[in-house]
């Protein structure tokens, strides 16, 4: 029997799980803005709006500890970060763009070296996914694979119903976990249809052809002509939900400090320089270059995965209006040009 | 803070008309003068692929001059491309530059800080009735609702100095000036108040950066935050680093700062990062009697020595 | 109960036990490992980089520059020229540092057995090549003809001069080393010219023979066309590639050249491998 919730039980569900001592973190009103911050009660949760940054920082912090040291008549000791205290955490009102990004995420901490600091939240994190039902002029998922509708990723989806609640779906064993430890809260769904959901005005691209472009036009004119107006800032970076490049720097004293990680992003000039004042990419146009080949190139080429899940926030907060699924959009006609129809990975 | 703000008043349309009288302007110009060697590059401003949005642009062949446009998303100060922060795109030759009357200020900053040459740069410039503020919907016509804060209080709707100026302004409903309003309201604030206010809006900072990418001002070769010998500010998003990074940046723009309100734009944590610029002047205002201009001025206050400089600062 | 594995970012501690000015501003450090179990289970190979830190300051990348052969302890050699460089340079005998590694991978010396090699290095960038030399060295007679062509800028700037004299005085070795012009004292007993230029004079026979080259860009751009020159093919020639690095473990998304992640595929590379990459390191 499939089930649903109401708006209420929704806020009721997050009150639940706060007083039981999860951490909750959705979608809060913080100025004109909303954000995925931890929720208190559930009237906190506001879903009319995309939050400003992404859903991977209940994963990946803007800034974390990962280390302490402290040096006492000349002796210095490490003190280790226990991740065993990462809170049992439910993330809710995650929109498809966000909940799909941390999956993606795992192949890149978790090959070969695994940074438990992500991955001990992912174990601990069930993910409340909600379907679309507005989509703005800068949404694209369903041009990069994924739709408003896309489930993957969440451990529970709530789909809008006309009339108000939710349906809901549970695609893995925690988000039924989450269902049977509160029946109370979820109702046998009944004949309510689901709100219409929402329809990006893009075209579905083509991501291998996108990525065979890619694969032979490292030296192009496009970046060059693209990247000419990149002001260099890593608003893109940060508030993308698969941008995952970090720093790590150490703050205090030798006597007494924090070494911490923290978001980084590729089109800083510093983010490449060599400490001989050699820099690889030593213009914005390689930069902003590497930011496309990662994502729709390289991240391919090592984890068979495409890392941009479509959100468009990059787009909405551009200071110079660059527009990355114009870009890509360009790239998939490029490609198709140069292969004809049929072609894409070999 | 646009939206709230701007609730004040009723929302109502303004007269952008002559704004395709500009776009027609700026075509025919930066093709002549492209095409006449005049200049070997033009900064100016072409449509987005959504609809209503615009981006700098730079425009080298003449047969491209037909791409410019002005419009109400013509926000960004084109100064930028103009500095040596972005050396790889302004290599060499005399640049044509489309500038409003505010984004005028900037480039007489840059004058008097030996940064451009007049002689050197060619300006088109714009009549301009106003550009969207943030959280303006892209596809809105522009309405005393969602005008940017900085065009509330424009006193240069007509830019001087420029080697041309495209077209005619129209006339303009009141406007209140929201931003004054809040600077008004932060100055009644007791000091720990004030500084209560700050904490609060620089713990959202990220460290993107963009405040200073976009600023016209900020062409230090190697940025102060980013050098490490010694570290003068933390460089991780945190209380700390980010209150000692708006503070340095604050300080190092005072008496410089052009009031385009780039910073406070892009700012995707919605700092409103103009309220301390504006800070800063009024304070060099007050102590100084100075204002950055219109007009290139060789060296601000802060980067000279009066005998009778107020020093009342010093305890 | 929390099963999650180690936090890979914790550096195992040091103690500086001797320290050496390879010049004004090069200093090595011989480190060892203050836990028993790191000191007897730390084993890497040559070519292996590691993340030291200097706490307060934090962590920079260097090779590990002695050789796997010799136990109980590893050796770094840095150059001050940032901030954690500086901090480690304030450092004293005895005072801890952080390492953690090995990370990267190493020169196949296995696949080198039998055969000749020739080593060359510019400046600060012969201790990623002297850990394979005295690798090679303690395993003296698994090798051909050994010849190492180093040099710097002048004297003064060439680093591990004490072994330099140590292998000049070895009748199994050939050392050929050289000075930039003008950078020659009066006493000066080697060569004086350009890397790539005494390379091309000392023409080692490229028949059998491994290359090892170690240096700033500007002398690798020149030194790969004399190897070239001299007969030797691209998969017989290796190099380090030194990008910018922080994680040392494939996730902070900086030291990538196209998408090889040098800190994780690299820092050891063939020429034919280096050829085939983007231009962009």
């Amino acid at each position: 029997m499939s089930k649903m919730i109401t708006e209420q039980n929704l806020r009721l569900l997050i009150d639940t799980l706060v007083k039981e001592g999860a951490r909750v973190v959705g979608p809060r009103q913080a100025g004109a803005m909303t954000l995925y911050e931890p929720l208190t009660k559930g009237d906190d949760l506001v879903l009319d709006q995309l939050p400003r940054r992404s859903a991977k920082e209940a994963f990946f912090p803007v800034c974390e500890t990962i280390l302490s040291f402290e040096r006492k008549e000349g002796k210095t000791t490490v003190q280790d970060v226990d991740v065993c205290t990462v809170p049992e955490t439910v993330l809710i009102g995650a929109r498809p763009c966000d909940a799909a990004a941390p999956g993606i995420l795992d192949a890149v901490f978790s090959w070969d070296y695994k940074d438990e600091f992500f991955l001990e939240r992912r174990r601990r994190t069930t993910i409340i996914g909600l379907a679309c039902t507005k989509a703005d002029d800068a949404c694209f998922c369903t041009a990069v694979g994924l739709s408003p509708a896309e489930m993957k990723g969440a451990d529970l989806f709530l789909t809008p119903l006309e009339g108000g609640g939710y349906a809901c779906e549970a695609p893995t064993e925690k988000g039924e976990r989450l269902m049977a430890r509160h029946p109370q809260l979820f109702d046998d769904a009944g004949n309510a249809k689901p709100l219409p959901l929402a329809e990006p005005a893009v075209e579905k691209l083509d991501l291998q052809k996108i990525k065979a472009w890619l694969d032979g036009n490292f030296e192009s004119p496009l970046w060059y002509g693209i990247a000419d107006r990149c002001a260099g800032c890593g608003a893109c970076a940060f508030l993308c939900p698969a941008c995952h490049c970090f720093d790590i720097n150490d703050e205090g004293t030798a006597d007494k400090g924090e070494r911490r990680k923290h978001w980084d992003a590729c089109g800083f000039g510093k983010f490449t320089n060599h400490a001989s004042g050699h820099n690889p990419r030593d213009i914005q146009n390689k930069r902003y270059r590497n930011r496309i080949m990662h994502k729709f190139k390289y991240y391919d080429d090592k984890f068979g995965q495409t890392l941009c899940t479509g959100c468009g926030r990059c787009i909405r907060h551009c200071p110079v209006g660059i527009d990355i699924y114009a870009v890509i959009e360009e790239i998939n006609k490029m490609g198709a040009r140069d292969q004809g129809p049929g072609t894409g990975k070999d | 803070m646009n939206s709230t703000a701007q609730k004040l008043e009723t929302s109502t349309p303004i007269d952008t008309s002559c704004y395709a009288d500009v776009t027609d302007a700026i075509r025919k110009e930066a093709a002549r003068i492209l095409a006449d060697g005049t200049v070997t590059a033009v900064v100016g401003y072409k449509a987005g692929r959504r609809a209503g949005t615009t981006m700098p642009a730079i425009v080298t062949d003449p047969a491209e001059a037909g791409g410019l446009i002005f419009s109400p998303a013509c926000v960004n100060n084109l100064a930028l491309y103009l500095t040596k922060a972005k050396k790889d795109v302004v290599k060499k030759g005399r640049i044509a530059i489309v500038a409003k009357g505010c984004d005028m200020r900037a480039l007489a900053g840059l004058m008097g800080e030996s940064q451009i040459k007049r002689e050197e740069i060619f300006i088109i410039g714009v009549v301009c009735a106003g550009v969207k503020g943030s959280g303006a919907v892209n596809s809105e016509p522009l309405t005393t609702g969602n005008l940017a804060r900085k065009c509330r209080e424009c006193t240069v709707r007509t830019p001087e100095g420029a080697d041309l100026v495209a077209g005619t302004m129209p006339s303009l409903p009141e406007l209140t000036p929201v931003e004054a309003l809040e600077m008004a309201r932060l100055e009644a604030m007791t000091p720990a108040e004030r500084w209560a206010f700050w904490k609060e809006q620089f713990s959202r900072c990220v460290r993107c950066m963009a405040c200073r990418q976009v600023c016209p001002f900020c062409y230090c070769e190697q940025c102060l935050c980013d050098k490490n010998r010694p570290q003068a500010v933390e460089s991780t998003p945190r209380p700390a680093g980010n209150m000692a990074w708006h503070i340095v940046r604050a300080m190092h723009l005072a008496g410089r700062c052009a009031g385009c309100a780039e910073c406070e734009r892009v700012c995707p944590m919605e700092i409103p990062l103009n309220l301390l610029n504006r800070k800063m002047a009024l304070e060099m205002k007050e102590l100084y009697g100075f204002e950055a201009g219109l007009a290139p001025q060789e060296k601000g206050p802060l980067s000279s020595y009066k005998e009778d400089d107020d020093q009342s600062f010093i305890k | 109960m929390c099963d999650h594995g180690k936090n890979i970012y914790m550096p195992h501690l040091a103690t500086i036990e001797a320290m050496h000015d390879e010049t004004s501003d090069i200093r090595s450090f011989r480190l060892v490992f203050q836990d028993e179990q790191v000191r007897e289970n730390f084993t890497f190979r040559a070519g292996q980089f590691a993340e030291y830190s200097a706490f307060g300051a934090g962590e920079s990348t260097f090779c590990i520059a002695s050789s796997p052969t010799r136990k109980g302890y590893i050796e770094c050699c840095f150059r001050s020229v940032g901030r954690v460089t500086d901090a480690l340079r304030s450092l004293e005998v005895g005072d801890t540092v952080g390492v953690r590694g090995p990370y990267g991978n190493s020169f196949p010396i296995e696949e080198f057995y039998g055969k000749n090699l020739v080593f060359v290095a510019g400046g600060i960038a012969l201790p990623p090549l002297r850990t394979v030399i005295w690798n090679c060295l303690d395993l003296r007679d698994k090798f051909g003809d050994i010849t190492i062509v180093y040099g710097a800028r002048s004297e003064a700037d060439l680093v591990y001069k004490h072994e330099l004299k140590e292998w000049e005085e070895r009748s199994d070795v050939n050392l050929v080393k050289t000075v930039d012009p003008g950078g020659n004292g009066p006493t000066w007993d080697g060569k004086v010219g350009f890397v790539p230029t005494i390379l091309e004079e000392a023409a080692p026979a490229a028949a059998n023979t491994i290359a090892l080259v170690c240096g700033p860009p500007i002398m690798i751009k020149f030194t790969l066309p004399v190897l070239e020159k001299l007969g030797f093919a691209d998969e017989a020639i290796y190099t380090t590639l030194e990008n910018r690095m922080k994680c040392g473990l494939g996730k902070c998304g900086r030291c990538n050249v196209g998408n090889v992640y040098v800190c994780k595929d690299g820092p050891v590379f063939t020429a034919k491998q280096v050829k085939a990459m983007p231009q962009e390191f």
